[in-house]
């Protein structure tokens, strides 16, 4: 990818959008549509995202938008993509766009019957660890240690982060891949593979909240960079449920987890011991996610 | 089968509209500013040039915005891109990374595009003041030039039948193609420049005359007297001095040279005429001795090592104490050796050594010539420049000194307020400044042609270098693309930062309120 190359007409985000300042969900969205569009239709269920798309008749995307009921993003997914097939339109991108709430909690049954059933459209989830829109409250993405408004000071949350990847690559799907703002070329690409396979295709977006995670907001892209080079949010794909591939590792040692935990309000009093303990997490993830990728170069 | 529907008709289909109409602005609570930074190459600028806003523009191919950039600082990227040392590459950032910017072949080719795209525009009406520059060195013609472009008529004289001074008689045409230089003077007369060449002042015509007639006179004779060493045979037939030597040889006589040559001195008058000498018929070995070390030769070192590669033999620490004569004409030169301790130079008579030669080239640094003063009885306040001031200096400092001349003079005849005449002094942007995690990461622009391809190596260092990441990062939209380059648009900017934050060059600035 080339900065220059990129026009100003190819962009489907729309200035004057609803976003916070330092939206990682609105700088998610304006490389997924760049990348897809302009042949798309997007199906949004309740998330930040209902709210930065703007209220009617403005819209922030050149693209339609279905909102849908918050459990039933997986479901009308489906719908709207058998509906267009119906009418002749394959060539239409059906994207599916949902929070961390509705594709780990609340969504998380619709999608899993989807993923089974193989439907035909990319499922996107833009992950900003909790449930940023209603005011902060605890998902099941939320990492260990964080604070929310549902676990305030002296309490954290406890138990670790769904590891939704795994539960998408049970499924079997063609493709799941993961991504974020820093490396909009790795997300572009990958965009762009999975939107060449037909079948059931998910993505998982880490796009930080300045207000959420109680960080300056400027430090979105820096936030969103340290979490790959901690390997806190590894870069990787995994075709087929099977065959696992990392993308868009930086070179040397990672950076220690410290590093992208500091500058985070909902980190700020998480006790040395805990960090600890958080990145001994991160390293088993890591050296799980190796073997796999290992057990995936032997058989090749 | 059911008819297509695009999906713009439905978009259209609900009424909906671009979110644009919200200026989201409005809720800033801080603004993203571009403030240029000080780079290592504008520190070391000799002519303040704003070198990486040029080589941006080059970047991008807009050759006619890099001359327009160029122009404010330096009226002749031909001249400087031949002949100046470019202490500007000395501290590059982008070494640390792989290896520095090649500046001079990039102002070497503006230099040569603006030569070759010039095009006599419509006659112009020069309706200002009468203006005289004397002495048509680097610095008289830059001063000419500057004002020459707001309308003055300028008379530019010179004492000999060569325009261009130093550049004309003092450089070898290896060092600059005479084509060039002539060039660049012909366009200076295409201007309207008019120059008046084989008039000495203080002898054909006195100051005092001139200041009867011009309302501004500047003077840049330049330094021509030749110090000399005041020993032994120095007046003898085969002893040339490095400036009558090096006119002679670049207005394209022959002068009398004789094999071997000896080339008495250590700065870059010194190192012109070995090289020149070294290319005459009939040169076959030139020696150059120099009374100090090789660390401490006021030369530029890479002019030094290019004399040695050709074949010029140096000796150091050596210092000539008579020249020896047969029949009134060179034989051989006597040498003693010298070394320097606390008390300065010291020779040593006891050890000395000899060398036969045929010629002798002195080249023991020139002095102004205060001569020109004797011609001047009125009062007046003057305008001077070049080597007059500095003493023997380089082309760049001569083009600065009439450039800040000529801003000078036109502000005291329209009574403007006094230009600002130097940098702002802070530290230059270091690398550990820039902020390289994106680009190491991203595709930046690549150009693959020359000198394109050279320019857009820039980082910027506090300079916009149109790498387009604030673009690609902007969660709000709020950077338009405008021919290439990239602008804040402060209608939708919400001020987070980002921006700010991951410009690798250091060009945003973040300041609280709208």
């Amino acid at each position: 990818m080339r900065i220059d190359e990129y026009k100003q007409e190819s962009e489907m985000l729309n200035p004057g959008h609803n976003a916070c300042p330092g939206c990682g969900a609105a700088l998610a969205v304006r490389y997924l549509t760049r990348a897809l569009g302009p042949n798309l239709a997007i199906v949004l269920t309740a998330s930040c995202w209902s709210i930065i798309s703007g209220m009617p008749p403005l819209t922030a995307l050149k693209c339609p938008i279905l909102h849908c009921p918050f459990p039933s993003a997986g479901s009308v997914g489906s719908g709207l993509r058998r509906g267009l097939n119906a009418r002749g339109q394959h060539n239409t991108t059906v994207v599916v766009l949902a929070g961390d709430g509705g594709t780990f909690d609340i969504g998380l049954q619709a999608l899993s019957g989807a993923a089974q059933r193989n439907e035909d459209y990319l499922f996107v989830c833009y992950d900003n660890e909790a449930y940023m829109n209603t005011g902060m409250q605890t998902s099941s993405a939320t990492p260990f240690g964080a604070r929310t408004n549902t676990a305030p000071y002296p309490l954290f949350k406890e138990g670790q982060k769904k590891d939704i990847m795994q539960i998408m690559a049970a499924h079997g799907i063609p493709y799941a891949a993961t991504a974020t703002v820093a490396f909009p070329d790795d997300m572009e690409r990958k965009l762009k593979k999975a939107q060449e396979i037909r079948g059931f295709r998910f993505m998982h977006i880490l796009s930080p909240c300045p207000p959420g995670w109680g960080t300056d907001s400027s430090d979105t892209i820096h936030l969103s960079r340290l979490a790959v080079n901690t390997g806190f949010f590894p870069l990787y794909e995994i075709v087929n449920g099977v065959s696992w591939k990392m993308t868009c590792q930086p070179e040397g040692k990672r950076t220690p987890l410290k590093e992208y935990l500091q500058n985070q309000r909902r980190f700020k009093q998480m006790e040395d011991l805990r960090i600890e303990a958080l990145q001994e997490e991160v390293d088993h993830d890591w050296e799980a996610l190796q073997e796999k990728i290992e057990a995936t170069k032997c058989s090749d | 089968m059911l008819p297509d529907i695009t999906t713009e008709k439905l978009v259209y289909a609900h009424g909906t509209e671009s979110s644009a109409v919200n200026k989201t602005g409005e809720w800033r609570f801080m603004t993203p500013e571009r403030m240029p930074g000080l780079s290592p190459c504008r520190q070391g600028c000799l002519l303040d040039g704003e070198v990486p806003a040029w080589l941006e523009a080059v970047k991008r191919e807009q050759w006619e915005e890099a001359w327009q950039i160029m122009r404010r600082n330096n009226p002749f990227p031909a001249l400087t891109g031949y002949t100046c040392f470019h202490p500007c590459t000395e501290n590059c950032n982008r070494e640390q990374l792989d290896s520095g910017i090649d500046i001079p072949s990039v102002e070497k080719a503006i230099g040569l595009w603006r030569l070759d795209q010039y095009k006599p525009g419509q006659q112009r009406d020069l309706l200002k003041d009468e203006i005289a520059v004397i002495g048509s060195g680097p610095a008289g013609l830059s001063c000419a030039y500057y004002l020459n472009q707001v309308g003055y008529r300028v008379t530019v004289y010179e004492k000999s039948d060569q325009i261009g001074g130093m550049l004309a008689l003092g450089i070898p045409e290896y060092r600059l193609p005479r084509s060039i230089l002539n060039k660049e003077l012909n366009l200076l007369k295409e201007e309207g420049v008019e120059f008046v060449t084989g008039c000495e002042i203080g002898q054909d015509l006195s100051l005092d005359e001139l200041y009867e007639k011009y309302s501004e006179v500047f003077l840049a004779p330049g330094a021509w007297k030749s110090r000399k060493a005041g020993i032994p045979g120095e007046e003898s037939r085969g002893v040339w001095n490095a400036l009558d030597f090096l006119s002679e040889f670049n207005s394209g006589k022959q002068p009398e040279v004789k094999d071997p040559v000896i080339v008495i001195g250590g700065g870059n008058a010194a190192i012109d005429s070995a090289r020149s000498a070294l290319r005459m018929n009939g040169v076959n070995h030139v020696t150059l001795v120099y009374r100090r070390s090789r660390a401490e030769m006021p030369a530029y070192q890479p002019e030094v090592e290019a004399a040695e590669n050709e074949g010029v033999e140096l000796i150091f620490n050596a210092l000539p104490g008579k020249i020896d004569t047969v029949d009134g004409r060179v034989s051989g030169a006597e040498f003693n050796y010298s070394k320097t301790n606390r008390q300065g130079l010291v020779v040593d008579k006891s050890s000395s050594f000899h060398k036969s030669c045929g010629t002798v080239i002195m080249a023991l640094g020139q002095e102004q010539d205060s001569s020109i003063f004797s011609s001047l009885e009125k009062d007046v306040s003057f305008y001077a420049g070049g080597d007059l001031v500095t003493g023997p200096a380089t082309v760049s400092e001569a083009i600065r000194a009439g450039r800040i001349a000529a801003e000078a003079m036109i502000a005291r005849l329209e009574n403007l307020p006094e230009p600002e005449l130097c940098l702002p002094v802070e530290d230059p942007i270091s690398f550990e400044d820039l902020y390289l995690e994106a680009s190491v990461n991203l595709e930046i622009k690549d150009q693959q042609e020359m000198p394109e391809k050279e320019a857009s190596r820039c980082l910027g260092c506090g300079t916009c270098n149109s790498c387009g990441i604030c673009y690609l990062f902007c969660p709000d939209m709020a950077i338009d693309i405008v021919d290439g380059r990239y602008e804040l648009n402060l209608d939708y900017c919400k001020g987070c930062g980002i921006c700010y934050r991951e410009c690798p060059s250091r060009a945003l600035i973040l300041k609280g309120g709208k």
